[in-house]
């Protein structure tokens, strides 16, 4: 290979990186989360572009710079009898290079310590509450009036839907009951450890009527990718039918039960 | 590349085909550094098969090629293999082997402390394997959180007992090299090699010692509180314990271990780079700086491992500031690096290559770890393939590709002949496409909510990708391939190096390839940071003869 083509073949290398990202993208990859549901969800959302902003900018500069470096200061690039400057560093420029990331990240963890603050803290103004407790190897949700949805994790088809009213600001009280398990519905907001011993929370309030897939994202034994989650979202007139059919069923058991 | 073609120096054959009584009594530092080299590469190959069975399981939906409990076994032999018995193990041996010479010592300072600390390595390792013949290894993952871990959940084997012991013999060996590293460092250096004069590579190797003998401790004793729990029934990391306690000990460890397993190659690029830009390093004391600044941060994020087990929103906010401060002096070594190379005369030999696959890689998954740090986008992506495709950037396109700069650079040194180069080339180029077509897709795994340890999946969303994952990760074993066949081609048959074939810097360089015992016959005037750099230049510098066999 001539030393043209080397760099040639060195410069597709380095540059391929931002064009394999937007061959995911017309891959029928997302290379971001689905659109979330919840104003948590989007919170989070918002977050991740935010800092995108910053890291694309970053991204494209350092590598635009070593490209620069392989195609114009390669030795075969450089006069025969070339002997580099011997710098030994530069004060200001150095300077300038921690100044400059540093605030770029106080930036980026002030905008995330804004949204933590306000999506991130236990709610108390909830208009409903749920207590969900992950077992080996499923969930149980409890609506605190009796009514209890047990979603048995399984592979093969749909696991028992747990069922919420759209636009309805539900607080999710989360327990572990044996190991450490971790709710997460990408489409609705981030994941919640199920720890034994102590309560966690989370919230959500989602505005429209659609079903939403999840997983349980802590390793918790053989049966974890079984864990699989399946919200439901009514409106309201639905989810009150649901949960008086619920009602009636817990009145008099079916026979078959 | 070779300058002149010696006869092969007559102690390449003393030093390795000594007889294996040799091997296994020897305090000199280089032939300890040797097998812990020799030690990590096995693993590396152990672990990288671990990681293929797991990629054939996760190559299509449904896949049955091994059980969950099978499956589970394998990730956590895989995670457990690559930091505990691979990275950290070959960073060990190839620091062994060149901090004496580079500071121009003859051994390391407690050569006998050395040889216990290299052989209770095979200790962990054989006491972690022996899980398996118990029943089954450790199968909560290389974390092994509990309460996963406790006799409750976990009591069909002795497979978690047999991590923990490995894991508290392992922190013991770590701390013993810790120790020996620091005492050699300042103590043993040579006339005029000031602490202002060390190679970067020893600074780096100052602050990983110093890292490890921190965090070596706490690593061990969340080892004992647990093997308390299941084996005395005490009750610390239980279902009626305190489970996350486990996690703030583990991650306490766990977070610098990442920096143990980096800073070192941060070392390494730092030598490699200037040699082959022919320009000092550029800004040595803030080079020297971001390190300890790194080490001091490294200590102060351990809990951003744990920001969704519910914690105060302030204590998040603490652990989320300092864990993206480390992205300044992070950026420093980066920007130096490049300013290192600006202007100059920069040869892409294999080592420089991997120099650059390295920054272009590495850089990737410094940026992801701005994202993971943020609290809020990290209850997103935490525990995700996002996660797995981010430490892989770091761990593999760091330390792997750092550790790989360092082969190809100090391979001449150490056996006296060089690498072959197109062997080299095709090693590169294979691991950079392959890793980078394993890896850079993962992420968008993530985002699409695929957890990671999952045993399977039903979602066929996700199968195009997994599959080109998989495919492009045999691409890395056929790259590994190359470079044993590299590696045991050229240690036979390879080009006669010389003492100096690149024309570096720094004090192992003026010896003979390989160094004699005791490195040095006479150890050259440090003048500078660059010594050898100053006797080329004032002529000073002669090839040395090579050594007549010893009686």
């Amino acid at each position: 290979m001539t030393r043209v083509v080397r760099a040639l073949v060195a410069a597709v290398g380095i540059a391929a990186f931002p064009f394999v990202l937007g061959a995911c993208e017309l891959g029928g990859l997302h290379p971001i989360f689905p659109n979330p549901v919840s104003p948590n969800g989007q919170d989070i959302f918002t977050t991740y572009l935010w800092i995108s902003v910053p890291a694309i900018i970053i991204f494209i500069g350092v590598e635009a710079a070593l490209l620069w470096v392989v195609l114009r200061y390669r030795r075969s690039r450089q006069p025969a009898n070339y002997v580099p400057p011997q710098v030994h560093g530069n004060t200001t420029i150095e300077v300038v290079w921690t100044i400059i990331p540093l605030i770029i990240v106080l930036g980026i963890a002030g905008y995330s310590f804004n949204t933590l603050l306000k999506d991130f803290q236990p709610i108390t103004n909830a208009q409903m509450e749920v207590t969900i407790s992950g077992h080996q190897f499923g969930w149980d949700y409890d609506y605190e009036n009796g009514v209890v949805v047990h979603q048995e994790g399984t592979l093969a088809g749909e696991v028992t839907p747990f069922v919420v009213p759209t636009n309805t600001l539900v607080k999710l009280r989360f327990r572990g009951t044996d190991v450490i398990h971790s709710w997460w519905v990408p489409a609705i907001s981030g994941k919640t450890d199920a720890v034994p011993g102590y309560d966690n929370f989370s919230w959500l309030k989602i505005d429209q009527v659609g079903t939403w897939h999840g997983e349980c994202a802590e390793l918790c034994g053989v049966g974890h990718a079984t864990m699989q989650i399946n919200v439901q979202a009514m409106n309201q007139a639905d989810f009150d039918s649901w949960m008086n059919q619920k009602k009636a069923a817990l009145a008099s058991p079916s026979p078959s039960k | 590349m070779a300058t002149t073609a010696l006869p092969r120096p007559k102690a390449y054959d003393d030093t390795f085909f000594k007889p294996i009584s040799l091997w296994l009594t020897t305090t000199d530092h280089k032939l300890i550094g040797i097998m812990y080299m020799v030690t990590g590469v096995l693993s590396f190959v152990i672990g990288g098969i671990f990681a293929l069975i797991v990629r054939l399981q996760l190559s299509q939906p449904n896949l049955k090629v091994v059980d969950p409990e099978t499956y589970n076994q394998l990730i956590s032999a895989h995670g457990v293999t690559m930091i505990f018995f691979f990275v950290t193990i070959f960073l060990t041996g190839i620091a062994n082997y060149m901090v004496p010479i580079m500071v121009g010592a003859r051994d390391m300072a407690f050569p006998r402390v050395n040889l216990l600390g290299f052989w209770l390595v095979p200790v962990s390792i054989i006491l972690y394997y022996s899980g398996f013949f118990t029943g089954g290894a450790l199968n909560a993952g290389w974390t092994g959180y509990a309460p996963l871990t406790e006799k409750a959940y976990n009591s069909h084997s002795l497979g978690v007992d047999f991590w923990a012991l490995s894991i508290i013999v392992w922190a013991i060996s770590g701390i013993m090299a810790s120790t020996n590293f620091l005492t050699t460092i300042v103590a043993l250096r040579a006339p005029g090699m000031r602490f202002s004069r060390l190679p970067l590579f020893v600074w780096a190797q100052i602050s990983t010692s110093i890292l490890l003998l921190v965090v070596g401790a706490p690593l061990a004793a969340a080892m004992i509180l647990l093997e308390f729990d299941r084996q005395l029934g005490t009750q610390f990391f239980t279902t009626a314990g305190r489970p996350v306690l486990y996690q703030h000990l583990f991650w306490f460890f766990g977070h610098p271990e990442v920096y143990i397993m980096i800073l070192p190659g941060f070392g390494m690029i730092s030598e490699v780079i200037p040699v082959f830009a022919r320009k000092p390093i550029f800004g040595y004391m803030s080079m020297v700086a971001a390190l300890f600044g790194i080490v001091f941060l490294s200590m102060t994020v351990w809990a951003h491992h744990m920001f969704t087990v519910g914690m105060n929103v302030y204590v998040e906010g603490f652990f989320m500031l300092m864990t993206m401060l480390i992205a300044v002096p992070t950026g420093i070594k980066f920007f130096n690096w490049i300013a290192t190379t600006w202007w100059g005369s920069v040869e892409f030999t294999v080592p420089m290559k991997f120099a650059f696959g390295f920054l272009a890689t590495f850089l990737i998954g410094g940026l992801t770890g701005i994202y993971l740090a943020s609290v809020p986008v990290d209850t997103q992506l935490h525990q995700s393939y996002y996660v797995v495709a981010h430490l892989h950037y770091v761990l593999f396109g760091g330390s792997v590709f750092t550790i790989m700069a360092g082969i190809y650079y100090w391979f001449p040194k150490i056996t006296g002949r060089m690498l072959g180069h197109k062997l080299g080339e095709w090693n590169f180029w294979t691991l950079f496409i392959g890793f980078n077509g394993t890896f850079l897709i993962m992420h968008t795994l993530g985002l699409e909510g695929m957890p990671r340890r999952i045993a399977t999946y039903a979602n066929e969303a996700w199968a195009a990708t997994n599959l080109i994952i998989t495919l492009s990760s045999f691409l890395i074993a056929f790259s590994v391939a190359l470079l044993l066949v590299n590696i045991v081609r050229s240690w036979a048959h390879g080009e006669i190096a010389g003492d100096d074939p690149w024309k570096a810097n720094t004090l192992e360089w003026a010896t003979s390839s390989p160094p004699p015992p005791y490195n040095f016959e006479r150890v050259p005037p440090v003048r500078s940071f660059m010594p050898v750099r100053d006797l080329r230049e004032s002529g000073e510098l002669v090839e040395s003869e090579p050594l007549p066999a010893p009686a």
